[in-house]
């Protein structure tokens, strides 16, 4: 029993950080309607930067303090989403979905030997940048990495959806979110607003790097992080940023659930699937997710 | 060549002619193209004044909506673009302004359609037109306003607008252009799809806003009626140009404006196919 709730706090934990990655395609996609195929890459690149400005500053013999790095970090993927935006995904605007699906996946494949390029195929050790160790709780251990990442996630989701439906510039992309030309007749340049809704999941991306990797290994596999992450999207609804979160919370404790009673039979393979499965299954019944939006339809 | 210099010299006369003091908008034999080779308004005039109410009439696919997509900006989206003329504002060429721009200088269009953003809440809706104001007591203080003129609106906030009725929303939209402190508020259609009382309503409705805010209205109506009865001026497009214009009392009285748009002619006294006057302009506008 207590294995078994440590299961489900440790899935649900892990799910709710899945959940972030799956707010920044929903970030994107709100502001494009394009599902960035890359988006992985694209946090592998981010904690790519944070190695460069940590790590990889040390081994040339610059020191430069947390924080810093971190500033600095946040600055360079601002500039790698802007520039994804900007020489991609701009340039092929009003163009079929079919062209910017396999723009997608060249950007993809770009990426990926662009990565490997400049920082090599070995493995390294991402930087430490949440507290390692876990925290006793009664007879559960409770990892402090994923705590603080599943607690930063619910709070930025929360902060984002209120930035959605309040703020100024919040509303404006939720007017892009819901259709170009009525956006552009209320004086919203809706260019700016799909180069923030970029900027923005770029940013999400790497924080989400950060918080998974805080520790672990960093290397260009990692990028499948996306292709898990988008089952959650789909799941929650391509729109809504609460969705993505109660997805990533549902799928999280699904997969604990899967890796603890059907992994032994069908030799690890059943969590590893059961996203997909899931996210075919959302296709099926219910292509729009749990709250996405659905097509008003008027008689 | 000779052809287009006599038109842009008659252009500049027309405009020579209209032009007061109180001019607001002026379109000057504006050109419209689509996708490079569509040209949809052949050397457009049309004249807004402070303060008046102005109605653009014509049949389907005359260039109602090109003309006012024209002025706010929007025929990029359509592939279009003005290729010839000058579209001014207050004094300012706005001819290739972009959309943000047009909407801060005071000019709002309703699209027709009734393109509310289906998924926000009515409050949502109504805030994203005030969305490049920064004054927020200004904002509270106009949204008082809409409900002043909505009555409706203040028990709908919460709801979701792509599940109102037809009339709430247009209620919704021309609150929605309110909130950006229009000085021209431009309508397209916007009593598509009313029942003949609501259309009514919303008509009175526009027009004791355009009387209590001091605005400029430029309508574009199928309902020629109701829309001739409240406006202060009206122009008849066919084809892309402008064929007639006039104030009220010119529109009404005119006998082509009777037959093909107000049906009240002397229909009774005919007796035979002869008697029914084919649909022809009465005379061609400079051609």
């Amino acid at each position: 029993m207590i294995n078994l709730l440590q299961a489900l706090i440790d899935g649900a934990l892990v799910g709710l950080v899945y959940g972030l990655v799956a707010i920044s395609f929903v970030v994107i996609y709100r502001g494009s309607k394009i599902i960035n195929l890359a988006q992985g890459e694209v946090l592998v690149i981010g904690a790519f930067l944070l190695w460069t400005f940590t790590e990889g500053a040390r081994n040339v013999g610059i020191d430069i303090p947390l924080p810093i790095a971190l500033v600095l970090t946040l600055i360079a993927c601002v500039i790698f989403g802007a520039v994804i935006e900007r020489t991609v995904f701009r340039p092929l605007i009003g163009q079929s979905a079919f062209t910017i699906f396999m723009a997608g996946i060249a950007l993809l494949i770009l990426l990926r030997g662009l990565a490997q390029l400049i920082w090599g195929a070995q493995t390294r050790s991402a930087p430490a940048i949440l507290p390692e160790g876990a925290i006793d709780l009664g007879p559960f251990l409770i990892n402090t990495g994923l705590l603080i990442g599943a607690i930063f996630t619910i709070v930025l989701a929360q902060a984002l959806h209120l930035f959605f439906t309040r703020a100024r510039l919040g509303l404006r992309l939720a007017a892009v979110a819901e259709n170009h030309t009525t956006a552009l007749s209320l004086g919203i340049s809706v260019r700016q607003a799909i180069a923030v809704s970029w900027i923005t999941a770029t940013v999400l991306a790497a924080t989400a790097a950060v918080v998974l990797l805080s520790g672990s290994i960093l290397s260009l596999e990692v990028a499948v992080i996306g292709f898990k992450a988008l089952p959650i999207a789909l799941l929650g609804g391509l729109e809504s940023i609460r969705g993505a979160l109660l997805a990533g919370l549902i799928i999280g404790i699904a997969e604990a659930l899967a890796s603890m009673y059907l992994d032994p039979i069908t030799s690890g393979a059943a969590s590893g699937l059961l996203p997909y499965v899931v996210m075919i299954g959302v296709l099926f019944i219910r292509p729009y997710g749990l709250f996405g939006w659905r097509r008003i339809e008027r008689l | 060549m000779v052809r287009s210099f006599r038109c842009r010299a008659i252009g500049s006369l027309f405009l020579f002619w209209i032009n007061g003091d109180l001019t607001m908008l002026t379109l000057a034999n504006i050109d419209v193209v689509y996708d490079g080779v569509i040209q949809v308004l052949r050397s457009t005039n049309i004249e807004v004044r402070q303060g008046q109410m102005v109605v653009l009439l014509g049949a389907n696919g005359a260039g109602k909506t090109t003309t006012l997509k024209a002025i706010s900006a929007l025929l990029h989206a359509d592939q279009g673009a003005v290729t010839a003329g000058r579209i001014t504002f207050e004094d300012r060429d706005i001819t290739h302004a972009d959309p943000t721009t047009i909407v801060k200088s005071g000019i709002v269009q309703v699209l027709e359609g009734r393109k509310v953003l289906e998924h926000l809440s009515v409050l949502q809706n109504l805030m994203v037109g005030a969305h490049l104001r920064k004054d927020r007591a200004g904002v509270r203080e106009d949204l008082e306003k809409v409900y002043h003129y909505f009555p409706a609106l203040p028990n709908l906030l919460h709801r979701t607008a792509g599940y109102l009725s037809g009339g709430e929303m247009q209620m919704v939209l021309i609150g929605r252009a309110l909130m950006a402190q229009p000085k021209l508020l431009i309508l397209d259609e916007p009593s598509m799809g009313l029942a003949p009382n609501l259309s009514q309503q919303l008509f009175r409705t526009i027009e004791q806003i355009k009387r209590e805010e001091g605005l400029t209205v430029l309508l574009v109506e199928q309902n020629a009626r109701s829309a001739i009865a409240q406006c202060d001026y009206g122009y008849i497009m066919e084809g892309g140009r402008i064929v007639l214009h006039g104030s009220r009392n010119e529109l009404t009285s005119n006998q082509d404006v009777q037959e093909f748009y107000l049906g009240t002619s002397n229909a009774a006294d005919r007796t035979s196919y002869r008697d029914v006057k084919h649909y022809r302009r009465r005379k061609r506008w400079l051609g």
